[in-house]
């Protein structure tokens, strides 16, 4: 099937009348007296609305497309005592109809990753799936990687998205659409208006990324390096803060915390980063990961060894962002190259190295 | 020689020689990344490590709040603490030994004139390096080449120039950048005026910070801070610059000292490592607009 | 056969959002230590669990809390709560009748039926007796199904010992069930053993013999108690603990608690010290 890219807006203008919509689109950065920054261009999926122009050329948006799912803050329900002054506890279930037009095929398998978070190991999370269930990923191949893309060593194909609905692919005048799934195939024959049949004339050339790494045998690797001294080499230069944590698609941690008026209030769950201080720390101020090294350890352990451990798929999909946005230039490829280099027989046991829960 | 590569060829040498003779036990400058042209913080401990240092127009990082967390690891007889300063980290060492962050007779500190960094894509000079007002470093023990001729900045140009906004376009413009903070707190960690050992955003008992990720926390957020650092400043840049979201947050900072310039003749913060801070002492001249 | 321990078996009634419950009693155990029943608004028993599990208690609005139930009965779980934060601060300034919230129980829990037959010598200290307490009252209920069972228990001075009517009480009248108390101090009000935890667990000299040691306490206790174990001989597979860490949601999902491949909050928090061999982890 193909969609004319002259029927695009039509098209996006037509399911916003159903769902909610969104699509990569740069974020706007005013200036108002002449003064600038050194952001370059930033970007993020955005509903949908009119005067929203979206850029299918963005690779790949400065923000993950993970808040349709996990949004930053998410209230979870509202509590308080009624006039009688019996208490209440009021769940919020707010999830609407999502299309998502134009994930990256990195975009979609970090969606695949939330999933066995939030959906398997007994329990489905309540507010996650039926957003889940509710959204509609429509893929689109990659024309181009960016400096620092690298999923295609993390063994994701950057021209088609397994497990979207739907896949695009940009030609010339027209997109290339192909149902994946049931849920898929139905949106296309409700799309029929918009769509013509036929292939694009001219397949346009697979993209691959010239920015490689070798993560075959990484978690193997990573399960001897615990406490290997090269955790407390790469850590110097890290912030802690939380920026690779907030623009990675597949960092789900959450902190869970509360508003209130008086005794009435919400309480929410938010995006939290385990390279923050408090992340671990307890009542009574102990703290397992107090210090800068064991936290830098289990992000990257996690991302790297301990995920695939628990669920057979790396939580580091190649997207880049990290690697774009670290104010320090902490580079997870470069971590990967330091991983597969680091003799193993070197002595692990680093005098002064904090053991970590 | 350019004069970059021709500081970067005595850093390395010079490096080389305070650890080879333990002078010092480690010193902190830049290296290369992986992308052309990138650069990142590099620690080295050992003089064959030297030649991994890297001094480029590109060294957008600004190293000096480093010192407080190697120095806190660092065995204080084995040796100081080397770190490459040029104008705006050293005055941040300033700051630092000021607040008793650091101690001066730990560090060694290898001064660099510097013309101002660029940004590795555009190739245009960064934004924190345009109105420097002290491309020589205020602070050193040597100097690593020769000193270079400070410019004209106008520091508060663009304060100025949103001082003439009306009111309600100056609201809409930072409310959209406080909608855009995504609240990883860059700023603060690389900021050497940020110091505190347990920041009001941290202090949940209290809850002067809710974990919202919205306008009004985010700007709650920084606006705080902004008013904390107000006084101590020393206009490095450097959180605009690691911001990844692109909040104009040398505007905000830049008013908060145009004001207590105006109100205090305040000055430049971070110049030496005695002054006074405006807000930290009191005058019976000081004006007292509300009493 | 060392004994089995579940893991991963999820069963929380709740997930993330509490039911409201009420404080139906509360006894002061210690100056900083109170004991909470807690049962919901109807006066019933807020959820099933089993010994070693634990659930979330919200003091509405302040904020949300792990803790292990440390008894339950027909119609109410009991936690045994030390005041050392924000959230547990506000709890001991609650009253019988104030309104909580409740959610769970999460976790796995100790192997009550894999340790039958089995000698059992349970080793705490202060606070850490709470998780203990619920299988250690499971065990006395159904006594002739376990062999010899020990308490060594260890708090700095006698203000810190938790459940002492009990342990100088209702404990010592079932047959075969020995209560061995010390302080780390000399105090007002005793003339009991001073030692600290593990030399005196070593002085009692224990034979690893059909028996299986359940251990919970602070880092250092944990550490040296541990060691004193592998001293008299216990191998690590007839050692068992239940695990602290910062938890959030309870099933797995928010992250922090998460040590090599598992979530303590959801895989355990009840290992045997085998287990533990293979994760990242340490006592500190």
């Amino acid at each position: 099937m193909l969609l004319a890219k002259n029927r695009l807006l039509e098209l996006l203008e037509h399911l916003s009348t159903q769902a909610r919509v969104y699509v990569p689109a740069r974020l706007e950065v005013a200036s108002l007296a002449g003064e600038s920054t050194d952001s370059g261009t930033l970007s993020h999926f955005v509903q949908y609305a009119a005067g929203v122009q979206p850029d299918f050329e963005l690779v790949n948006t400065t923000l993950p497309p993970k808040d349709m799912l996990f949004p930053q803050t998410q209230k979870m329900y509202r509590y308080g005592f009624d006039t009688d002054g019996v208490p209440y506890i009021d769940p919020i279930h707010d999830a609407d109809e999502v299309v998502v037009f134009g994930l990256r095929s990195c975009d979609m398998a970090s969606i695949d990753c939330m999933d066995q978070v939030f959906l398997t190991k007994g329990y489905e999370d309540e507010f996650y799936a039926p957003r889940r269930q509710k959204l509609l990923c429509v893929a689109l191949a990659c024309g181009q990687a960016a400096e620092s893309c690298f999923c295609d060593s993390m063994g994701i194909d950057p021209n088609v998205a397994a497990n979207a609905d739907i896949q695009l692919v940009a030609g010339d005048e027209a997109f290339s659409l192909s149902a994946q799934t049931e849920k898929g195939q139905a949106a296309l024959s409700q799309w029929q208006a918009f769509l013509s049949a036929g292939e694009l004339p001219v397949a346009p050339a697979p993209t691959s990324c010239s920015l490689k790494v070798e993560a075959n045998g990484l978690k193997d690797k990573l399960e001897q390096m615990y406490e290997h001294p090269l955790w407390e080499q790469i850590s110097k230069k890290c912030l802690t803060c939380g920026t690779c944590t907030f623009v990675c698609p597949t960092c789900h941690c959450f902190d869970i915390s509360q508003s209130n008026r008086m005794q009435m209030g919400e309480r929410f769950r938010s995006w939290d980063s385990c390279m923050f201080f408090d992340y671990t720390e307890m009542a009574g101020h102990h703290n397992p990961r107090a210090a800068k090294m064991p936290r830098v350890r289990q992000r990257f352990m996690h991302k790297l060894c301990f995920f695939e451990e628990r669920y057979g798929c790396s939580l580091c999909v190649g997207c880049g962002r990290c690697v774009a946005q670290c104010p320090v230039a902490l580079d997870i490829t470069v971590l990967i190259d330091q991983i597969g280099a680091a003799p193993l027989d070197e002595k692990q046991d680093v005098e002064g190295a904090v053991h970590a829960g | 020689m350019s004069d970059s590569q021709s500081i970067q060829a005595s850093l390395r040498s010079r490096a080389a020689e305070l650890l080879a003779s333990d002078q010092v036990a480690e010193l902190i400058g830049w290296g290369a990344g992986r992308f052309p042209d990138q650069t990142t913080p590099l620690f080295i401990t050992q003089a064959d490590q030297a030649e991994g240092l890297v001094y480029s127009e590109y060294c957008q990082n600004t190293l000096g709040k480093y010192a407080i967390t190697e120095l806190s690891e660092l065995v204080a007889d084995q040796g100081k603490l080397a770190i490459c300063v040029r104008g705006c980290e050293s005055r941040g060492i300033n700051r630092m030994l000021k607040d008793n962050q650091i101690e001066r007779d730990r560090l060694y500190l290898l001064g660099i004139p510097c013309s101002g960094m660029k940004n590795r894509q555009s190739g245009e000079l960064l934004s924190k390096c345009m109105n420097c007002s002290h491309k020589n470093p205020v602070i050193y023990d040597e100097l690593l080449g020769e000193t270079v001729a400070e410019g004209e900045p106008d520091r508060f140009g663009a304060v100025c120039a949103l001082e003439e906004c009306d009111r309600a376009s100056r609201e809409q413009y930072f409310d959209a950048a406080f909608d855009r903070c995504i609240r990883c707190y860059a700023c603060r960690e690389v900021c050497p005026v940020c110091t505190c050992r347990e920041c009001f955003v941290d202090q949940h008992e209290v809850g002067w910070q809710g974990k919202q990720g919205n306008t009004t926390e985010n700007r709650f957020y920084s606006l705080t801070r902004a008013f904390h650092i107000s006084d101590r400043c020393v206009e490095c840049g450097e959180c605009e610059r690691a911001c990844p979201m692109g909040l104009p947050l040398m505007v905000l900072n830049r008013k908060l000292v145009k004001d207590l310039d105006d109100l205090f003749q305040a000055g430049e913060a971070g110049l030496d490592a005695v002054a006074v801070n405006s807000l930290g002492t009191y005058d019976v001249a000081d004006v007292e607009e509300f009493m | 056969m060392p004994v089995e321990i579940e893991h991963g078996c999820a069963r929380a009634t709740e997930q993330l959002v509490p039911i409201a419950c009420k404080i139906s009693s509360i006894s002061e155990e210690t100056s900083d230590v109170k004991a909470f029943r807690v049962q919901t608004l109807e006066g019933e028993k807020p959820f099933d669990c089993e010994p070693g599990q634990t659930a979330m208690l919200s003091v509405i609005p302040y904020g949300e809390c792990m803790f292990c139930v440390s008894a339950q009965g027909e119609d109410y779980v009991e936690f045994t709560i030390k005041k050392v934060g924000y959230v547990t601060t506000q709890l001991h300034d609650l009253s019988v009748g104030d309104v909580v919230g409740l959610r769970g129980p999460y976790g796995n829990w100790f192997p009550a039926d894999g340790l039958r037959g089995k000698d059992l010598l349970f080793v705490g200290g202060g606070i850490g007796l709470a998780p203990l307490r619920s299988l250690l009252t499971y065990v006395l209920a159904h006594r002739s199904d376990y062999g010899r069972v020990d308490l060594v228990y260890s708090g700095s001075t006698i203000d810190d010992l938790v459940f002492l009517s009990d342990i100088q009480g209702a404990w010592t009248e079932y047959p075969d069930t020995h209560m061995h108390v010390s302080v780390y101090k000399e105090c007002k009000g005793w003339d009991g053993e001073v030692s600290f935890t593990a030399p005196f667990l070593e002085k009692l000299a224990f034979s690893p013999e059909g028996r299986i040691a359940i251990l919970c306490g602070g880092p250092s206790l944990f550490r040296t108690c541990l060691e004193s174990l592998e001293k008299m001989g216990f191998p690590p597979e007839d050692i068992i603990t239940t695990l602290e860490m910062k938890m959030k949601c309870g099933i797995g999902k928010c992250g922090r608690c998460n040590v090599g491949s598992l979530y303590i909050c959801l895989d355990g928090p009840v290992f045997t010290m085998a287990e533990l061999a293979d994760l990242p982890w340490s006592a500190d």
